[in-house]
């Protein structure tokens, strides 16, 4: 086997995201590429959530259905799931939960459980958990019956540890059954486990006496039939990171200086994460502070990022789709002033509230366009962690070299999915703050003498003037209608400038077939699944996928010579309207005729992006709307 | 830059109408800048918008002319970058009290070291007038068709209520008061608001000159008036917050002017981050080095692996599965 997909459902708050993280961390030392996604609600505890992983023995970066095991760790988990298992896959339940029925879950969301009724009645499945396993097994699904109960009895007798404290220990039994099945030895889930309980050994060691009794007990009965080969190629260290903390890295080594936030979902961890870097001390080495704001609302979160910049600090906030909402007017007020700020932004599925714990790419259009009047901006994606790590350094140096305002785009599938990714190259990594001076008497901060005015930070030896009103050099209100031209021109051309100096391998990249027939386009977390599909669909098709990274100033003539007519093209994103192709139509002139589209706000996955393409170049479907996933 | 010789206003032409309270406060915030002898380059003017905004303007220091109501946030990002540079905000009572309210109470929260000088003349006056958060119920000022049907807000209350440390007002036509308000308000550290009374000539015809004149008195004046906390007793707080909000609340036969309430004890918020960072204070964040001098990042790899130590996993080499 080299490629293995499964799933552990249950309740939100119950040991879910430990399990994913010591099993992501075992699988990682053992030099699997892992990818592992959250999918859960706007809730703390009790509504349905379950953790969605891929582990290969080289570079994957989608997920994928059906899964080969599922663990269940909860009713609700059973009948959400049931459809998702492949037909010789495990799938693995509480012996408690046999005699229990659809309708008495009063977690599951009416409309969820009439359609699952219907579907089980359609396939003629009772409404119990044994009718189910019942229904799988008839199509070969190989079904596991646990007491968990028993297991965590077996434990608190062992440990005297009292009834009221022992469901916390259930996430040892679904890293147990993962473990066992997959052959993963018990000191590698127990470094997992360390790693996560840092310094509490007493939960260690009980976590190890359950997860060996568990592990005995499958491997006795099933032995490990879903062991994995050996990793294709062996590093010698990983990183293991969400999103959000590749970003938080990406940041640190930046040299963000003032990092300003407002709680928002799924933004808050990358800003959690900082808050534990504030002190930037290696060894006895001290390499500075980073100060973590968290302010009252998104509006102070933008304009306390301005203030700082203004002072020459490296500066950024972080947020989602409702908080940008809220920072536009600051958004245009950085535009006008030159300010070089980034705003992280991690896009969820709206409008409004939306879906707060649900990814979508519906927002680039806002992202481009977001602020009243005409600045420049520079609006950056990154489609995979590795991506928004870099992105993250290249966000200032853009911000700072251009002096505008930068958005970096990002979702929550990049946001809250963990995966393995290399230890960047800091070889690689440059730090370029653009032209920074002490400015001196008669110090202009808005000279004409250059598109990029040389910038001296407040507290510099110079006096000078910022306004969000139109201005004169000295950063003065000014209403003349030639100094309007002048200034209005030097902000705008900057687009120009942008388009030329940021080299094309940061603006765009083609993967996979150099001369494609068809071509999938896309920007941030598409390219994940992109890229897994075309690999899959690369025997049968001459297939290639156009990842966007810059998209704003939109790289037009390096898109226009790879979008040729005679293509198959295909636009791909997380929205209604694949924003991404009626934007490339709008700044190049080219129509995108295939559409595929998602927006369930659950990420697209391989399986359906290989189905979508087929039916596009198979039966010339104009627009493909994928909907799976719980 | 040498402070006493520095031309400390502008050339621009001043665009308030004559007679309006802003002149008053221009000339006694320059004064108060001249007399403490600040570097006008380590010093920063915040305003919002309105009349009060483009104060930043006609004083010949560092000048941040930002958003409606957002003063506050942008005056905290400077100093929270640079806690070296002297940062007051300028801003009208429609700014600071109404559309900006909610920083308005979260500075007080921090107590960042920023004063706030509070344009209060009861009107929007750049937009003709209409009423503002500290006009009364039932006053009908020129501009409005009828009388107000809001109440209004209390910005001393408000301020104590939030945890500002230093709490005054002070009269826009009294330079020399409210010049030694300002004064005093720069050298505590610590959140500060200065409440400063000023007529609207164009659009506030009942809190005139007159009327002001007529009823300010000054509390350092008023026998055993003692607002300032001696000790970090909570006890002794209590009792000076308590007083300051009683005179607070006098307004319609007598106005007091001067401090209200004044508490040097409380940790600014410099100070709570520099429990976290050290070297914050000495070297900030705004003028740390962040790169050697071929552009490469401060963080090493060394220094990566330490850092993010917990986010990195050595593979194990002998393979068995």
């Amino acid at each position: 086997m080299d490629d293995l997909l499964l799933i552990i459902g249950g309740p939100q708050g119950s040991g879910l995201e430990t399990s994913a993280i010591v099993l992501t961390r075992a699988f990682g030392e053992k030099g699997y590429n892992v990818v592992a996604d959250r999918e859960y609600h706007s809730n703390i505890r009790g509504r349905h959530s379950y953790t969605h992983m891929r582990i290969s023995v080289d570079e994957r970066y989608s997920l994928a259905f059906p899964v080969d095991l599922f663990v269940g760790m909860s009713v609700e988990s059973v009948f959400t799931h049931f459809m998702d298992i492949s037909e010789n896959g495990y799938f693995v339940v509480d012996t408690a939960f046999l005699e229990q029925r659809i309708d008495r879950i009063v977690s599951m969301e009416p409309s969820v459980k009439r359609r699952l009724r219907k579907q089980m009645q359609e396939l003629g499945v009772g409404d119990r958990v044994e009718d189910i396993l019942r229904f799988l097994e008839n199509r070969g699904v190989n079904t596991i019956k646990l007491s968990y109960v028993g297991y965590l009895r077996m434990l608190a007798k062992k440990y005297d540890i009292s009834p009221r404290r022992i469901s916390r220990y259930m996430s040892g039994i679904a890293i147990a059954v993962v473990a066992a099945l997959t052959g993963i030895d018990l000191e590698s889930v127990v470094d997992g486990l360390r790693a996560r309980l840092s310094g509490r050994e007493e939960l260690v060691e009980h976590n190890r006496y359950l997860i060996e009794r568990v592990m005995d007990y499958i491997q006795g009965s099933y032995g490990s039939p879903l062991k994995l080969d050996p990793p294709k190629k062996l590093k010698n260290e990983v990183l293991v990171v969400t999103g959000n903390e590749a970003v938080a890295i990406g940041k640190i080594l930046g040299g963000l200086r003032v990092q300003t936030y407002y709680p928002i979902t799924p933004a808050a961890d990358e800003s959690l994460y900082l808050e534990e870097k504030m002190l930037l001390k290696a060894n006895s080495k001290n390499l500075g502070g980073i100060v973590v704001f968290q302010t009252e609302d998104e509006i102070a979160a933008i304009t306390a990022a301005i203030g700082a910049a203004l002072a020459g600090a490296r500066a950024s906030t972080t947020t989602s789709g409702p908080g940008f909402s809220l920072m536009v007017e600051g958004f245009g007020w950085a535009g006008i002033n030159e300010v070089p700020i980034v705003v992280t932004y991690y896009q969820r599925g709206g409008p409004s509230t939306g879906m707060p714990t649900r990814g979508a790419q519906s927002d680039l259009f806002f992202a481009l366009y977001a602020g009243h009047g005409e600045f420049a901006r520079i609006v950056l994606s990154s489609g995979d962690h590795m991506e928004a790590l870099i992105d993250a350094v290249d966000a200032f140096n853009f911000a700072e070299r251009f002096q505008v305002p930068v958005i970096h785009l990002l979702d929550k599938f990049i946001a809250n999915s963990t995966a393995t990714v290399p230890i960047p190259d800091l070889s690689k990594i440059r730090i370029e703050r653009g032209s920074i001076v002490e400015g001196g008497v008669d110090y202009k901060r808005f000279s004409k003498d250059s598109i990029v005015s040389p910038r001296a930070k407040l507290g510099s030896n110079s006096i000078m003037w910022y306004t969000g009103d139109e201005h004169d050099e000295y950063g003065h209100i000014s209403e003349d209608p030639v100094n309007r031209i002048e200034m209005y021109e030097k902000r705008i051309r900057k687009m120009e400038l942008i388009d030329r100096e940021i080299p094309d391998a940061k603006k765009a990249v083609l993967y996979g077939d150099k001369n494609p027939n068809i071509v999938l386009i896309g920007w941030g977390y598409t390219k994940c699944p992109a890229i897994d599909a075309i690999r899959k669909l690369e025997d049968k098709y001459s297939i290639a996928y156009l990842h966007i990274k810059l998209l704003a100033p939109l790289p037009s003539s390096l898109i226009r010579g790879i979008l040729r007519e005679d293509r198959i093209l295909i636009g791909v994103e997380h929205s209604y309207e694949v924003q991404i192709a009626s934007l490339i139509r709008m700044k190049s002139g080219i129509h995108i005729p295939h559409l595929v589209a998602k927006y369930t706000g659950r990420p697209i996955y391989e399986n359906e992006l290989v189905d979508a393409v087929e039916r596009i170049v198979e039966n010339k479907e104009k627009r493909v709307v994928l909907s799976y996933g719980e | 830059m040498e402070s006493r010789n520095h031309r400390w206003k502008t050339d621009l032409w001043i665009d308030w109408c004559p007679g309006c309270g802003n002149f008053g406060i221009l000339t006694a915030e320059v004064e108060a800048f001249k007399e403490l002898g600040l570097d006008p380059t380590k010093t920063v003017i915040v305003s919002g918008i309105g009349c009060s905004a483009k104060i930043a303007h006609y004083i010949n220091a560092n000048g941040v002319h930002t958003l409606h109501g957002r003063a506050i946030p942008f005056a905290m990002g400077i100093k929270l970058a640079n806690p070296n540079l002297v940062v007051v905000v300028n801003g009208g009572d429609g700014d600071l009290l109404g559309i900006g309210m909610g920083h308005f109470v979260a500075l007080g929260r921090r107590n960042l070291d920023i004063v706030i000088i509070l344009h209060n003349n009861g009107v929007y006056g750049l937009t003709k007038g209409q009423a503002s958060p500290t006009l009364r119920r039932g006053i009908k000022t020129k501009a409005l068709t009828k009388p107000n049907i809001q109440d209004a807000v209390n910005p001393i209350a408000v301020a104590l209520a939030s945890g500002y440390t230093f709490v005054a007002r002070s009269y826009a036509f009294d330079i020399e008061h409210l010049k030694e308000i300002i004064k005093k308000a720069i050298q505590h550290r610590g959140s500060a608001l200065i409440d400063v009374l000023q007529p609207c000539v164009a659009y506030n015809n009942v809190y005139t000159k007159e009327f002001y004149e007529k009823r300010i008195y000054k509390l350092e004046e008023t026998p055993d008036w003692d607002p300032i906390v001696k000790e970090p007793d909570p006890e002794e707080v209590e009792e000076k917050v308590s007083k300051a909000w009683i005179k607070a609340m006098e307004w319609e036969e007598k106005i007091p002017i001067g401090i209200f309430y004044w508490n040097p004890h409380v940790d600014s918020f410099e100070e709570r981050i520099k429990a976290e960072i050290p070297e914050y204070l000495a070297n900030p964040p705004a003028i740390q080095e962040i790169s050697d001098k071929e552009g490469r990042s401060i963080i090493d790899l060394e220094a990566f692996r330490v850092l993010f130590s917990k986010k990195i996993i050595h593979i194990k080499k002998n393979f068995q599965n």
